[in-house]
């Protein structure tokens, strides 16, 4: 808990620079916003000594306070990717893509978000989205025509797609926590470790707590046996790698999850 | 064994039953008073929201009657979050000290630990009247929520100043709480942003449309504030370029070079598609054939047949997308039989950016200098001096008309 007397930060042209460049690209990983730092540094003010990411987002967010926004952190839920992005905090949720889509389009996708937020697995598939379109608000629109606006989402990064299935990408979790918090309160999961919100991740078969893949791989990490947190019971699933952004590689996790084949324990 | 369709749905049905127990619970526990049970409070969080989204698209009526009005306008789902109205009453109630606790800890709905509700919402409390009164601005259905109302704003202080690392804390600085037109600024800004990114000019009747509604006898201090917070937050200016049709734009400030913004860094995806495109083309000697421009895209991994993850579709974007925009032409080769095409540059490319450019960021992409290429870097200095020469002479011609005019004694061209 921070005391109210919280210094404003000073904004400077590299700071401006970066904010206009996060908001065009959206969402960023924390590779990228590093990148994009030390260029906004090197095109405004070179001879100044680049401030540590955390402190240079944080000042930031301090003079964006009064308005209500700020450049939010967060984690794929896949692979454990830190990412960045400018969040709205004071407007409906969906509202940054308000502009961006029609009203069918936004109504599609809304049920799409249901569908995941209801779905154990956090997918939903391709063919039951597709059979809502006849009850979308707005212009009559044929399943043809939702399948392109399902790949303008995940194009646009606000769904991610796998093998025929959709889930949020991490940007639509960034930004709209809040709302579907509140709009969800009995469906919406969480995870056991962060407490955030879990649309991906592995359960206890037995108690049911549900886990982030990336709080899995660093709550288990070098762990040979690992027992769940809450019951103790054999943690069934496989344990997938803490993200290194040192090596970068291709993301060693593919929803065990689901692959998962352990009897249940009783 | 994996869990079977019997189980999910049993699941599933056990959801839906517990929702609408809790939304009845809800409406019963909103009937009785303003005082939050410790049962409510428990999830104070995710319902205050809802009751925040709800309340955006609120006419100004008293507020409990407004939410669930709103409840019906407001088309999100179907989950009345009843009892939260007792979260707007808060404001009205000053009292009721649970309920701001709750509202407040509604924008933490992130640390979902039972975290001492009791923060510093004290001084949060605004002052009875500006709140209340505050409409929010009528949502047309079509934009669900693009410039909706910070409703209960003061309470939302909770949800500000998220560090990188958690938990989230409030501070907002007095005096902007206690200023209803500070809420149609905040707006105004958002909306402002969107417009901005995608480039499109803004109309003061847009703004007062669908920001500032009842607030437009206040609508010089609400731009002027806005377009202050603009630049000193992102460093864009808001000018207005039509005083008749009063029509404005937003103008960054932060221009590096007086040619134009391209730039590897500012590029937007489909624009780092284009600069290759215009790179190949440069190399070719100005003119590159389809099949060039192919080979060395499909060495990047874009396809003209396969979706890019970036680019989307690659083909539509380099013939009809960026011809449309006027950064490349595309045209069919004389005589040629079965048809073929070829690229050159279309004259926004050439207005917008210049070889120099185009040959820096090939430059960097192979992890060198653009002299590393003397052949190109020899064309790309020649260009730049053509180009020097062309402004200076623009420059020149622009002189030479207003001192005839100041000899004629013709003070306003």
């Amino acid at each position: 808990m921070q005391s109210s007397s919280r210094r404003m930060g000073v904004m400077t042209d590299v700071h401006r620079r970066f904010l206009q460049l996060l908001m065009t690209h959206g969402v960023m990983e924390e590779r990228e916003v590093a990148h994009l730092q030390k260029h906004c540094y090197k095109v405004h003010d070179s001879s100044a000594t680049a401030d540590k990411l955390e402190d240079f987002i944080n000042n930031i967010n301090s003079v964006l306070e009064s308005l209500y926004i700020e450049i939010k952190k967060g984690i794929t839920e896949d692979d454990g990717r830190p990412i960045y992005a400018l969040v709205n905090l004071a407007t409906t949720p969906v509202s940054k893509m308000a502009s961006d889509y029609a009203e069918n389009e936004l109504d599609l996708f809304r049920k799409a978000l249901e569908l995941i937020i209801d779905s154990e697995s956090g997918f939903a598939s391709s063919t039951n989205i597709l059979n809502l379109v006849d009850q979308l608000k707005g212009k009559r629109m044929r399943k043809k025509e939702a399948e392109q606006v399902l790949q303008k989402f995940v194009q646009n990064k606000w769904l991610i797609e796998k093998e025929g299935e959709f889930t949020l990408h991490g940007r639509a979790i960034l930004e709209m926590e809040q709302y579907i918090r509140g709009m969800y309160p009995d469906s919406v999961k969480t995870c056991n470790i962060c407490h955030g919100l879990l649309i991906q991740g592995q359960s206890c078969e037995t108690c049911g707590i549900r886990m982030h893949l990336p709080c899995v791989a660093k709550y288990f990490q070098a762990n040979p046996e690992p027992h769940c947190p809450h019951c103790n019971d054999y943690w069934p699933h496989e344990i997938p790698e803490v993200f290194d952004p040192e090596k970068e590689g291709e993301p060693t996790i593919s929803r065990p999850h689901r692959k998962s084949l352990r009897s249940r324990q009783h | 064994m994996p869990r079977g369709q019997k189980s999910k749905l049993r699941a599933q049905e056990k959801r839906r039953q517990l929702r609408g127990e809790s939304r009845f619970l809800k409406t019963a526990q909103a009937s009785v008073a303003t005082e939050k049970d410790p049962a409510a409070s428990a999830k104070p969080q995710v319902e205050d929201w809802s009751a925040k989204t709800q309340v955006e698209e609120q006419s100004a009526k008293p507020q409990v009657e407004g939410q669930s009005a709103k409840h019906q306008v407001e088309d999100q789902s179907v989950k009345p979050q009843v009892e939260s109205q007792s979260a707007k009453c808060q404001v009205e109630d000053q009292s009721a000290k649970p309920l701001v606790e709750n509202q407040s800890a509604k924008p933490q709905a992130e640390n979902q630990s039972a975290k001492p509700q009791a923060e510093d919402r004290s001084h949060n409390f605004p002052p009875i009247g500006t709140s209340c009164e505050h409409k929010v601005p009528q949502e047309t259905p079509a934009t669900i929520g693009a410039a909706s109302a910070i409703a209960n704003a003061d309470s939302e202080e909770g949800a500000k100043s998220q560090d990188v690392a958690p938990p989230r804390t409030s501070s907002i600085p007095e005096l902007w709480r206690r200023d209803p037109l500070n809420k149609k600024v905040i707006l105004l800004v958002q909306f402002l942003l969107q417009r901005y990114q995608k480039k499109e000019p803004i109309t003061k009747a847009d703004m007062l449309k669908f920001v500032i509604k009842k607030y437009k006898y206040h609508f010089n201090e609400i731009i002027k504030r806005a377009s202050d917070h603009m630049e000193l937050a992102f460093g864009v200016d808001l000018k207005e370029v039509d005083p008749i049709r009063h029509c404005y734009t937003l103008v960054n400030k932060l221009n590096l070079s007086s040619d134009g913004t391209m730039n590897d860094e500012e590029n937007m995806p489909k624009t780092g598609l284009l600069m290759i495109v215009l790179g190949v083309i440069f190399m070719k000697g100005n003119c590159a054939s389809e099949e060039e421009i192919w080979e060395v895209l499909n060495m990047m991994g874009v396809h003209a047949d396969r979706k890019h993850f970036i680019y989307g579709e690659p083909r539509k974007v380099i013939t009809e997308d960026l011809v449309q925009l006027n950064y490349l032409e595309y045209r069919q080769v004389r005589h040629s039989e079965p048809p073929r095409y070829e690229f050159l540059w279309g004259p926004k490319a050439k207005a917008e950016t210049s070889k120099m450019r185009v040959l820096e960021f090939l430059a960097k992409v192979h992890d060198t200098v653009p002299s590393a290429f003397p052949f190109w870097y020899e064309e790309a200095l020649r260009d730049e001096e053509e180009r020097a020469q062309a402004r200076a002479a623009a420059r020149a011609r622009t002189t030479a008309v207003v001192s005839v005019r100041f000899r004629n004694g013709n003070f306003y061209p």
